[in-house]
């Protein structure tokens, strides 16, 4: 308080041409700074800083990269020519992108309602978990196959956040830790499935036998899996649900003040375990994208990295679901590169992890400048 | 029989219980000054991978677990800067941190190759005449180590309790805005108990590649970063009972072997479930009995914006 008192009184000094000049003449060692919280920055500064944070961390990375054995003058060509000018690597992108779009969405739901789920992976699992029964029990006639595995997804995702939900709603269980330890439930439990009753038994390897062409999702044309539909889909819906219905306007009142929600006759409760669960089904989703979209049949460790980065897009597109797609379509062209860069210069992937968090680092750490600002203060006390 | 396995079972409990028991009494240290402490996980990886580096290049235990306890302060260094002075969201700046370590660590280990090799890790240490006990005798020949965690949980108790440097940090964990008027520095002191719980956990994370494993593998805390995160929580923080937490959960995992070894048949990855699902149902424990919520630091988790006080 003091310093803001003291801001205060520098203020109308400061605005005094004279003393202006005299401050300027200053010299720097005896210039005194205070620190203020900023109300508000307009959109295009805001834009700016972002991107000066964004570049801050691909420079980081970059230099990182060149410190890893990658030749610096290959990363340009590497990183965009590569991957979004090239017909086969964009194909990879968009083929990444599906369940990338659905964790993102998933985590921008979730978070709306204050809610930590960082337990995108262990639905994502029991998603795929799901699917893959609905598959290996042949049940349902063929037609009805893909329908019934997009059932059990969504409804597996969703069983396997209902549990944190309640626990956090009902008696105050923190969720980050619930929906973590979940997780490894769930990745222990999918390993029991796929070196135990579920192993394919043609080859013995870890994963359950293929899927058959109908119980996968078909190709669009081009090489493209209809994966991506989906995935533009739901982010249609998310849209619509967050910025045009009535759920989504709860869900900004719950996001602002649940106190005051609640006071205002909106079902703060009920909105928050909606967020919840369809986060929950997102994610499972997210599962079969990957399960019925990808591999054709349930692996090990398919979902690794997914809930670091659901996380990562939700907080970069501040839980919008629009920028949240486009988010999700640059990590997924990250990881097409990561494995690229794995393949030709034995990068560990571990690297697209490290470059990730050194974004969001940076990003996160550029919200200061936003939301403060330094100012010059005390010219006149200290002469 | 039957009492050699129960005697095997506690003499290995210590050995699984240490990483726990550290890696709580870190949490403990930063979160009673104020600073929700998420990156445990990840601190961890850094000291067991710092620890694993040292020991490669030059095999001298004790100087690997200190360079380990250094590297992830260092380390941690980057969180207190987030959380202290730029004012990040401690959830964030947490995760952020987690994810960071892991995929540094993952770089670093494969890179330098030191994944898979195996180390020597620090020999049996009798507690002279206790070990000499028929029977009961091998339960006090444990790792230095194990002995060592004795003193610093008494060294955390006393400074908390019975010093003003500790007060001094409770204050500013309890309320920061009380503790600035008081001229007490907070920035600082969040900055040293950041930097010195950092310190434990990545001991913690060295005790297990070090001391435990003898090697490195990515990602090889497998969740007792998190687990320690609520035990901390199921302690009140309060270094005894984060103590009694980390016996309990060592005696869980030291169960494990120890069945498997008397031939009992389980399902391996069910087993494997436990100390997770045991971590979720000692959370619910906890928010059922209710007991001591007052216990928690009152700012804990809360940037402090001196800008902001009123």
């Amino acid at each position: 308080m003091v310093d803001a008192t003291l801001a205060a009184i520098a203020q109308p000094a400061q605005t005094d041409p004279e003393a202006a000049l005299r401050a300027r003449r200053q010299p720097l060692a005896r210039r005194r700074y205070a620190l203020e919280i900023r109300q508000h920055m307009g959109w295009r500064r805001q834009a700016l800083v972002l991107a000066a944070a964004l570049l801050a961390g691909l420079a980081i990375s970059a230099a990182i990269l060149v410190a890893a054995g990658v030749p610096a003058n290959e990363l340009a060509n590497e990183f965009v020519m590569q991957t979004f000018f090239d017909g086969q690597n964009l194909r990879a992108v968009l083929f990444q992108a599906a369940p990338m779009v659905l964790v993102g969405l998933a985590g921008s739901l979730a978070f709306r309602a204050r809610f930590w789920n960082l337990g995108l992976e262990g639905q994502m699992i029991w998603g795929a978990i799901g699917a893959t029964a609905v598959s290996m029990w042949q049940i349902g006639p063929e037609p009805l196959r893909l329908p019934l595995m997009f059932a059990a997804a969504i409804g597996c995702g969703l069983l396997w956040v209902l549990g944190p939900a309640w626990l956090k709603i009902r008696l105050g269980v923190n969720e980050i830790i619930s929906t973590l330890m979940l997780n490894y439930m769930a990745a222990n439990f999918l390993l029991h499935l796929v070196y135990g009753s579920w192993k394919d038994p043609k080859d013995n390897f870890p994963y359950s036998p293929q899927f058959r062409a109908f119980e996968r999702l078909p190709e669009l044309g081009a090489g493209v899996s209809s994966a991506i539909a989906l995935a533009a889909v739901v982010a249609l819906f998310a849209w619509w649900l967050v910025g045009l219905s009535r759920a989504g306007l709860y869900l900004r009142f719950v996001d602002a003040n649940p106190r005051v929600a609640h006071a205002n006759g909106v079902p703060v409760r009920r909105t928050i375990y909606g967020a919840v669960l369809l986060s929950g089904a997102m994610a499972g989703l997210a599962g079969l994208a990957v399960a019925a979209g990808q591999e054709g049949r349930l692996t090990q460790a398919f979902y690794q990295g997914y809930g670091f980065s659901g996380i990562l897009i939700a907080f970069l597109a501040r839980n919008n679901p629009l920028a949240a797609t486009v988010v999700a379509l640059l990590v997924a062209a990250l990881f097409v590169t990561g494995r690229s860069l794995q393949v030709f210069y034995q990068v560990p992937f571990s690297m697209v992890q490290l470059i990730q968090a050194i974004i969001v680092v940076c990003v996160a750490a550029s919200d200061f400048f936003i939301r403060h600002r330094l100012r010059r203060v005390g010219a006149e006390a200290v002469q | 029989m039957s009492g050699g396995i129960v005697l095997n079972w506690l003499a290995s409990t210590p050995d699984f219980a240490v990483p726990y028991a550290l890696a709580a009494l870190g949490l403990i240290i930063s979160e009673r000054a104020g600073v929700l402490s998420l990156g445990a996980e990840g601190l961890m990886l850094v000291g067991a991978l710092a620890g694993i580096g040292a020991q490669l290049a030059m095999g001298q235990p004790a100087v690997s677990l200190v360079l380990a306890m250094l590297a992830a302060s260092a380390v941690s260094l980057l969180f207190a800067v987030m959380v202290i002075w730029l004012r990040v969201n401690q959830v964030i700046a947490g995760l952020a941190l987690v994810f960071f370590c892991q995929g540094l660590t993952a770089l670093v280990g494969s890179l330098a190759e030191w994944t898979n090799h195996a180390t020597e890790g620090i020999g049996a240490m009798a507690l002279w005449p206790l070990s000499l006990l028929p029977g009961a005798g091998r339960l006090f020949e444990q790792n230095a180590m194990v002995w060592l965690t004795l003193p610093i949980f008494l060294a955390v108790a006393w400074f908390f309790s019975r010093t003003s440097a500790g007060l001094r940090l409770r204050a500013v964990g309890e309320n920061p805005q009380a503790a600035d008027a008081a001229g007490i520095r907070v920035a600082m002191w969040r900055l040293a108990a950041v930097l010195a719980g950092s310190a434990l956990v990545g001991l913690a994370g060295a005790y297990i590649s070090v001391v435990s494993t003898k090697l490195w593998i990515a990602g090889m805390t497998g969740g007792r970063g998190w687990i320690a995160v609520g035990l901390v929580i199921f302690a009140r923080w309060s270094p005894w009972k984060a103590l009694a937490g980390a016996l309990l959960f060592g005696c869980i995992e030291a169960l494990i072997p120890q069945l498997a070894a008397a031939g009992v048949q389980l399902p391996q990855y069910f087993v494997m479930m436990t100390p997770y699902a045991v971590t979720l149902g000692v959370m619910v424990w906890v928010a059922l009995s209710r007991r001591g919520a007052d216990e928690e630091p009152g700012a804990l988790g809360q940037p402090y914006v001196r800008e902001e006080r009123r």
